[in-house]
């Protein structure tokens, strides 16, 4: 097992890095998939001319495979739009564009939930509707859609796994160089999947439990 | 009493589509009265309700709210405009609905339904709006469920805090449709009290009701609709004891025992 | 802008390799129908596994669909393919090899049994228990009932989420290009490697991924709402 340490262990500041690396990448595609899938959302549902448009992205963005979507970001938006100018702009584009579609429709079902008569009571109080959608809206669809957001976040990390297809640093790319470099695949690769898997477990448990909690803390009230 | 009508219906028309409920209704509500309208489903009672503040929005005909038009407004060459939402939702404020269903806010406490308008809306300091929070809730008799959320409260103590959410915003009227229709009878009793209790102190209500007795005892007038007109009104003892149409002989016949 | 406006639309380049781009995907729909049946079988033997009445039988169930459902396909792929055959040959004292076609039946074919046991679970408990107490006091043996009275509602029942996941498994058949699986976004490398023309290529691919998923997935949705309104109310 002298392998496992001059391979894995020694190893453990290129795989930290990499490891650093990727849960940037996922933090920040999270938070403009949340931010998107909201923008879409409200687009669809409320700007009518725009409409079409909208619906239209949300079914290309959840449609497409992600690696499809990370090459075609990556190779044919610089020509297209001159931007992202780096493969990691690209690969944070893509998995957040990705998830943004499937958000737009949690999102939209959420708030096609809301009984009407909740928004009637507002504005029979003489709320303005954008104080309606900001105070009485929005928190009970970010509260109910809440299992689905977090469940788009595993998502986001187990996609970005291909981001080291576009060259960017991140864990699997750390290991996949330290398997080209030293030809003996076994350890790192297991390691690095037992990583992602254990990563991935844990990040969805704590976010169950933290969806859960938030939503049994309003009582049985938030579906 | 005040001369001028707090609210005052003029002919008003609404049409779904091909389907006409309001024929042309037109009556006066003054303040401090209250008036209950009753009629069978889909005579248009719960449609006028929500069209006097503006959830419906009528077809033909106006409405004042204290000689103010809530419909039009006058511009300065003299023609009449439809009122913009924001100077509808000023109205709005004067005016409070209780609903069927409650709509109450699930993701916020008792007191946090009843002080939100009042914060947001009317710009009042949060210590201001808890403290006439409390005292609205103190009304209704449930100021020791203020911090719990609505989930757990009963139907007729729900529909309590949708009066006291009402009664925060301070209106001149109250508005209430079918307060109590959506309530296992055992709840009804606590919510038609506390209706009692704001009549006794000269608010002025109109009321649609099933509950023949809340309007009997309580009303200054009744208003009988059939088809989207007013078949009959007047004060309970004569709609009730000398009514003159046959509809309402036999409607009163079916609910009174 | 309009240059590049131009180069999207010129689909001819596209169309040029039309056979090749085609058997492409070609390989895709057998990569997935493979692996579909794979993850199937080992979903609904892990389904069971956790309604077995033995824990431990109930706990590999359960080990199976936590370690599967959390693992990324990507990596998954790259391990069946690089460690695995290292670790069969050591067992078998030879080399051993997995073609890549292999690799990835086997890999995504066990990933995504990981969806479909919990998505068989939730079908499974779903049944009223009064069914089951009924098939048993009739005198049927275990084996029938779960023929006759689980699978068939627990199909019916999770047939809308199945497709969901269905079309996620052939989504991700597209990763088999980066073990060198002949499938069409491989041969899309390959001719932009050659052209030196990304912007078309890449769009027509993306465009036709959108266009099938689309067309496959509303179609089958409407195929299965239909199957299914005849017997639930």
């Amino acid at each position: 097992m002298n392998n496992w340490h001059r391979l894995v262990w020694n190893q453990r500041d290129a795989l930290f890095a990499g490891l650093q690396v990727t849960v940037e990448v996922c933090f920040i595609s999270f938070a403009f998939a949340v931010l998107g899938g909201l923008v879409l959302c409200l687009v669809r549902m409320y700007v009518r001319p725009l409409r079409p448009v909208a619906t239209v992205l949300i079914e290309f963005f959840r449609a497409t495979p992600i690696l499809v979507q990370l090459l075609w970001v990556n190779y044919a938006w610089p020509e297209l739009f001159g931007w992202p100018t780096t493969f990691y702009q690209a690969a944070c584009t893509a998995l957040a564009l990705q998830s943004s579609g499937y958000l737009a429709e949690t999102f939209r079902g959420g708030i096609e939930a809301i009984p009407r008569g909740q928004r009637e009571a507002a504005f029979s109080v003489g709320m303005s509707p954008l104080l309606v959608f900001w105070r009485i809206i929005l928190p009970q669809v970010l509260l109910s859609s809440a299992p689905a957001i977090v469940n788009q976040f595993t998502v986001i990390v187990k996609s970005s796994t291909l981001v080291s297809v576009i060259t960017v640093q991140d864990l699997m790319f750390q290991s996949q160089k330290i398997v080209n470099i030293a030809y003996e695949p076994i350890e790192i690769l297991t390691a690095t999947a037992a990583m992602y898997i254990a990563f991935i477990y844990v990040v969805s448990m704590a976010g169950k439990l933290l969806a859960d909690r938030l939503r049994r803390s309003y009582g049985i009230a938030v579906r | 009493m005040n001369d001028l009508p707090m609210i005052r219906v003029v002919d008003v028309h609404k049409r779904f589509g091909t389907l006409e409920v309001l024929k042309g209704v037109s009556f006066d509500v003054h303040r401090g009265s209250v008036v209950s309208m009753i009629g069978a489903s889909g005579s248009g009672k719960s449609t006028l309700l929500r069209c006097i503040n503006h959830l419906e929005v009528p077809s033909a005909g106006d409405i004042f709210i204290e000689g103010e038009s809530l419909c039009f407004r006058g511009a300065a060459d003299g023609a009449r405009k439809p009122r913009s939402l924001a100077e509808i939702n000023r109205i709005r404020r004067d005016l409070g609905i209780v609903f069927q269903q409650f709509n109450l806010w699930p993701h916020m406490t008792v007191l946090g339904n009843v002080t939100e308008a009042p914060q947001r809306v009317r710009g009042m300091s949060r210590k201001d709006a808890i403290a006439l929070g409390e005292a609205c809730l103190a009304r209704v008799h449930l100021r020791d469920k203020a911090h719990e959320y609505p989930a757990r409260l009963s139907g007729g103590q729900q529909q309590r805090v949708a009066i006291a959410r009402a009664l925060a915003m301070q209106p001149k009227v109250m508005l209430f449709d079918e307060p109590t229709s959506s309530l296992d009878p055992e709840l009804t009793d606590e919510v038609l009290a506390v209706m009692r209790e704001l009549a006794d102190d000269g608010t002025t209500m109109i009321v649609v009701t099933h509950e023949m007795g809340f309007a009997k005892d309580v009303s200054d007038q009744v208003m009988f609709l059939h088809n989207g007109l007013i078949e009959e009104e007047g004060p309970p003892a004569q709609v009730f004891g000398a009514p003159r149409s046959e509809r309402l002989r036999q409607f009163i016949s079916k609910y009174v025992q | 802008m309009s240059d590049s406006l131009r180069e999207i639309l010129d689909l001819q380049l596209f169309w040029e390799f039309r056979t090749v781009l085609l058997r492409g995907l070609a390989v895709n729909f057998y990569v997935f129908a493979a692996a579909a049946v794979l993850a199937l079988i080992l979903g609904l033997g892990a389904a069971l596994l956790r309604n077995s009445r033995f824990s431990p039988l109930r706990w590999l169930g359960a080990l199976h669909v936590e370690v599967f459902r959390n693992a990324p396909d990507y990596v998954m792929v790259v391990w069946v393919h690089f460690v695995l055959p290292l670790l069969i040959g050591a067992v078998l004292h030879s080399r051993f090899e997995f073609d890549p076609f292999v690799s990835a039946m086997i890999a995504l074919g066990f990933v995504y049994s990981g969806y479909f046991a919990e998505t068989f679970r939730a079908g499974i408990e779903a049944i009223p228990a009064g069914h089951l107490e009924a098939a048993r006091s009739l005198g049927m043996g275990e084996g029938l009932i779960l023929r006759r009275i689980i699978l068939p509602q627990v199909v019916r029942s999770m047939l809308p989420e199945s497709i969901n996941q269905f079309i996620s498994l052939f989504k991700a058949t597209t990763i088999v290009s980066l073990i060198a699986v002949p499938d069409l976004m491989y041969q899309v490398s390959m001719i932009t490697q050659q052209q030196m023309r990304p912007l078309p290529l890449y769009t027509g691919a993306a465009i036709t991924y959108f266009v099938i998923v689309l067309v496959a997935g509303s179609s089958l949705r409407v195929l299965a709402d239909r199957w299914r309104a005849k017997i639930l109310a």
